[in-house]
């Protein structure tokens, strides 16, 4: 017999809130206590096909990324670059499917990693804020990355979150005041991603010392862990971010090792996955060692 | 012997043992000793919120235990932190593990009304409620009978003290309101999945007397119940577990009373004044943080702005010597024999000649109004997306005038169908960039133009074209179209003697021009409102832009709003279509997304063919030539007739807005009714020459 409802006890009760403790922060206090920073990477779940995909986030587990954003495709990403798009369109033309993609956080999971989903907000409104929390909390899934929704408008995820003990993961911007980095803080549960500039996700040749201080204030506002993404995309550029950061978190460098020269296409397995491999060591590397 | 029952007889057995101590003319003395009452009916009632009465709640016999609450006095203090307008607290002992000791320590700790919560059957518990200094207590209909109900209700009452009565049933509520309650506590859960069942809230609060207070008492947990309990018409709600048990007592009573203003706001009326950013469920502010900045400042500059006699003047002096307003108020009297041919109603037509402004369309209102706050802003550059045209040319054109720097986002297939737009916006100074991205049409645009902002936030704004994305843009550009109703209010008065119009009708696409011309007469209820959608080839083709028929949208988050969204099983967005390029957007305003849930629009579409078909009758009698999208708004009428018809109406005013000329859309006119050869249209379209499809909606 199917549960009626997501938001109840076997024996019929409503859910409270869940006080389990969150994975993602107690990773990052095992790295802190190494003095080290977590490697955070991303590609979206499907891309190029669900399963060539699913072998993808296991591969970046076993080469050095400690925590997989899992990205839900969408066909309108507006926080994304080029790269990201095209990775996204050619997962959803594949056959990409929402309710598979609890399959990505088990493989994540099995694999030691910590399994984050990171998607645009009708997804999961649509899919039922309270279904995806069950769903996602029963793969084994730790927290959810939110790039269109600001904590004001999310309500029912933070009380969907609050039930299933899943992490919210909400941005900040280097433009972001000091009053909307305590609306962040506040609100955040596992940590908060910084962007490290402003714009849209994709592959930077430099990065400038503004996601420093965003990481500082961040931290004066009240949050406990602040990760770095957009635009880290070398070995060097996370060791100089992970050097104050408590993750750093690379997604079109990543996705970039399966597309071919067009930007269009993907790679055939073997080689997507072994150029994968490759980079997400090299960036592990990096990023690990950034504080020796 | 029921669960309700057991805990009765405890409770009951739990104040003989404590009248031994004391007896009752002791607590009789404490109670006439004890601080007057707070008069709690004045603290859960309001306009501007949801008052959050939080309980302070340690287990419960379906739940078991809890919460430990060592210190209920801090608890209690944090709850009032949070703006909580009661506490609750239990002093059953049995089964919740609360005592008359936790009442008093909470007491003493607050200023706000503090509610007895027990299972009270005697004189004695309310006396003793009284005596530890109670505002409100409990009474549960289903463990009194009316006599006792009465009798325990008239002495609390007496002794000033508010009651909330407790009650699960219909009967159960009548029996309250007999007795005499004055706060009534409503469980309107569904008892299969628990979650709040708003019809059967309707059910339960249909008979109640308006100055009753409803308190929604059951399975109050955060924000989502909240708001669903005051979107039902509660004025009250009682939180014990979503509150108690949370790792921050003040943040998550914070966050329910943040949720029940939002929702108060959301529903404010007049509507022609209602602000945003809520308009009922709908709207928002659904964007990347990156976008807050950005958005806070334009909120404030524009209700500064709002606020300034200068800026208004601005606006009116280039309104009237820029733009060439007041559009004219045209009557239409061979359209309406036309009309009374086809449906048999003899109505007297009005056009609202949207199409007379500099640029041909509607879009140049809000363009105006939107590039003068960006010189208060001191930006310097303009971004803004087109579907095909008009406000990319409207954009362009004011920004040439006021010299900024522009850019024009067109996806890449609605560039190369509108060459001779495109053209227009390059004489006018305006950077034109085609969008290879996604589907490649308008809303591949407005994606790509909000990634511009994100990138470019500092010295750039985003100049959005209809009354859709996030807060603040629905209300700013309604506020910038509303001049349509306005103007056509006044003219008609002036120029025709007439009082009101009874029927308006206009096109949807994001919404612009539909809301001009309705905001002026949403609250007279004698002006029906008519919205009509672009139907492509019908409902069931799949082939449309109708978001609001049974069937088609859903409610979604797109580009920055909550509103009726198409879209696939999977969220993602669906493909629209539409003969107008300007009403082929796979989402709608939020306003009218309200509009259309509360009943005060009615909205329906007209298909391709329909839409042409007005097209050519209005080409034909009145010599006036429309853009496509208003050709929906013409379209419409035949079918508001048949409406007003069907109301009794036998010789209505109609207002059909004409918000924009079909110069540009000869090409497919020519090629629909066959005034094209093949080879003529496609030498048109080799030459670039065509104009068709602009967004003049």
């Amino acid at each position: 017999m199917t549960n009626a409802n997501d938001a109840t006890t076997p024996s019929g009760q409503p859910l409270g809130i869940s006080h389990k403790p969150s994975p993602t922060e107690a990773m990052f206090d095992e790295f802190k206590a190494d003095n080290k920073p977590a490697f955070i990477g991303y590609l979206p779940y499907g891309f190029p096909n669900p399963d060539y995909s699913l072998k993808a986030f296991k591969t970046m587990v076993e080469h050095g990324v400690d925590a997989v954003e899992i990205g839900l495709p969408y066909s309108d990403p507006v926080m994304d670059g080029p790269v990201i798009q095209a990775a996204s369109q050619i997962a959803i033309d594949n056959g990409e499917r929402i309710a598979n993609v609890f399959r990505a956080v088990e493989t994540v999971a099995n694999a030691g990693g910590v399994p984050l989903v990171m998607s645009y907000w009708n997804l999961i409104f649509h899919y039922g804020v309270e279904r995806f929390a069950r769903d996602f909390e029963n793969a084994g899934g730790a927290g959810l990355i939110t790039p269109d929704l600001i904590p004001d408008e999310a309500g029912e995820w933070i009380e969907a979150s609050d039930r299933h003990g899943l992490d919210r993961i909400f941005l900040v911007s280097p433009d972001s005041t000091a009053e909307r980095l305590k609306v962040v803080a506040d609100n955040a549960r596992g940590f908060v991603y910084a962007a490290a500039r402003m714009g849209v996700t994709g592959e930077r040749a430099t990065i400038d010392a503004s996601p420093q201080e965003l990481v500082a204030r961040t931290r004066e506002a009240g949050a406990r862990n602040v990760c770095v993404g957009i635009g880290v995309s070398t070995a060097e550029q996370g060791a100089r971010v992970g050097s104050y950061a408590d993750g750093v978190i690379v997604g079109s460098a990543l996705v970039h090792t399966m597309l071919d020269e067009t930007g269009s296409l993907a790679v055939d397995e073997t080689t997507g996955l072994k150029a994968l491999a490759a980079k997400a060591e090299e960036l592990a590397e990096g990023i690990h060692n950034a504080r020796n | 012997m029921s669960v309700l029952d057991e805990l009765v007889a405890g409770a009951v057995e739990d104040q003989q043992a404590r009248e031994k101590d004391v007896p009752l003319d002791e607590v009789m003395r404490q109670a006439a000793q004890a601080p007057a009452p707070i008069d709690a009916r004045r603290w859960l009632k309001r306009a501007d919120g949801i008052p959050v009465i939080a309980e302070i709640k340690r287990a419960s016999p379906s739940k078991g235990h809890l919460s430990d609450i060592p210190d209920p006095a801090a608890l209690a203090h944090e709850y009032e932190r949070g703006g909580a307008s009661a506490i609750s607290v239990l002093t059953e002992g049995r089964r919740f593990l609360g005592s008359l000791d936790d009442f008093d320590k909470v007491r003493a700790a607050v200023h706000i009304p503090v509610l007895r919560k027990d299972f009270i059957v005697t004189e004695y518990q309310v006396w003793e409620a009284r005596a530890h200094g109670a505002d409100l207590v409990l009474l549960i209909v289903a463990a009194l009978n009316d006599a006792r109900l009465k009798s325990l209700l008239d002495l609390a009452h007496s002794l000033d003290m508010t009651v909330l009565v407790e009650t699960h049933t219909r009967e159960e509520i009548q029996r309250a309101i007999n007795a005499g309650a004055r706060v009534i506590g409503i469980n309107a859960r569904n008892l299969k999945d628990l979650k709040v069942d708003v019809n059967r809230y309707n059910e339960l609060a249909a008979d109640l007397p308006d100055d009753v207070i409803r308190v929604a008492e059951s399975g109050v947990f955060g924000a989502v119940e909240l708001e669903d309990y005051a979107r039902a018409g509660a004025d009250a709600v009682l939180v014990g577990e979503g509150v108690a048990t949370a790792a921050n007592h003040e943040q998550a009573v914070e966050r329910l009373v943040k949720a029940g203003a939002r929702v108060k706001a959301s529903e404010q009326t007049p509507l022609s004044t209602h602000e945003g950013p809520y308009f009922g469920q709908f709207g928002g502010r659904y964007v990347p943080e990156a976008l807050i900045t950005a958005l806070d400042e334009l909120e404030r500059v524009y209700a500064e702005a709002k606020a300034d006699p200068e800026f208004h003047k601005e606006l009116a002096r280039l309104n009237q010597q820029y733009v060439g307003r007041p559009s004219p108020l045209t009557e239409a009297p061979r359209f309406a024999e036309r009309l009374k041919e086809k449906t048999g109603l003899d109505a007297r037509i009005f056009l609202k000649r949207e199409d007379l402004n500099h640029t041909g369309a509607h879009k140049i209102n809000n363009a105006l109004g939107q590039a003068l706050l960006v010189k208060r802003m001191g930006k310097t550059r303009v971004i803004a997306e087109t579907g095909a045209g008009q406000h990319g040319v409207a954009t362009a054109t004011v920004c040439a005038m006021l010299g900024l720097k522009c850019r024009i986002y067109m996806g890449q297939i609605d560039a190369r169908r509108q060459a001779l737009n495109v053209a227009r916006m390059r004489m006018l100074g305006a950077e034109v960039v085609e969008v290879t991205l996604g589907d490649r049409i308008l809303k591949d645009a407005i994606n790509e133009a909000l990634r511009d902002w994100v990138t470019n936030v500092k010295d750039t704004h985003y100049l959005l074209g209809t009354v859709a994305g996030p807060h603040p843009f629905p209300g700013m550009v309604r506020d910038f179209q509303k001049i349509i109703g306005e103007e056509a209010k006044q003219q008609l008065r002036d120029w025709y003697g007439i009082d009101h119009p009874d029927a308006i009708c206009a096109c949807v696409g994001g919404g612009s021009n539909a809301i001009g011309i309705m905001n002026a007469f949403l609250d007279d209820e004698r002006v029906n409102l008519y919205g009509y959608e672009a139907g492509g080839n019908g409902p069931e083709s799949g082939r449309h832009a109708i978001r609001f028929a049974p069937g088609t949208g859903e409610l979604g988050m797109f580009q920055g709003a909550k509103s009726y969204l198409l879209e696939n099983s999977e969220g993602q967005t669906l493909d629209t279509y539409s003969i107008s390029a300007g009403l082929d957007y796979a989402s709608v305003g939020p306003e009218h997304a309200w509009l259309k849930d509360i009943g005060r629009v009615n909205y329906s579409w007209a298909t391709d063919e329909e839409a042409m078909s007005g097209f050519k009758d209005l080409c034909e009698t009145e010599g006036i030539i429309p853009a496509i999208e208003s050709s929906h708004a013409v379209a419409g009428a035949y079918k508001a007739a048949e409406d007003l018809k069907a109301k009794g109406y036998e010789h209505p005013v109609m207002i059909i807005n004409i918000s924009g000329r079909g110069d540009k859309d000869m090409n497919t006119a020519g090629k629909w009714f066959g005034y094209l050869t093949d080879e003529q249209a496609k030498a048109l379209e080799a030459n670039g020459a065509q104009g068709n499809n602009a967004d003049g909606e």
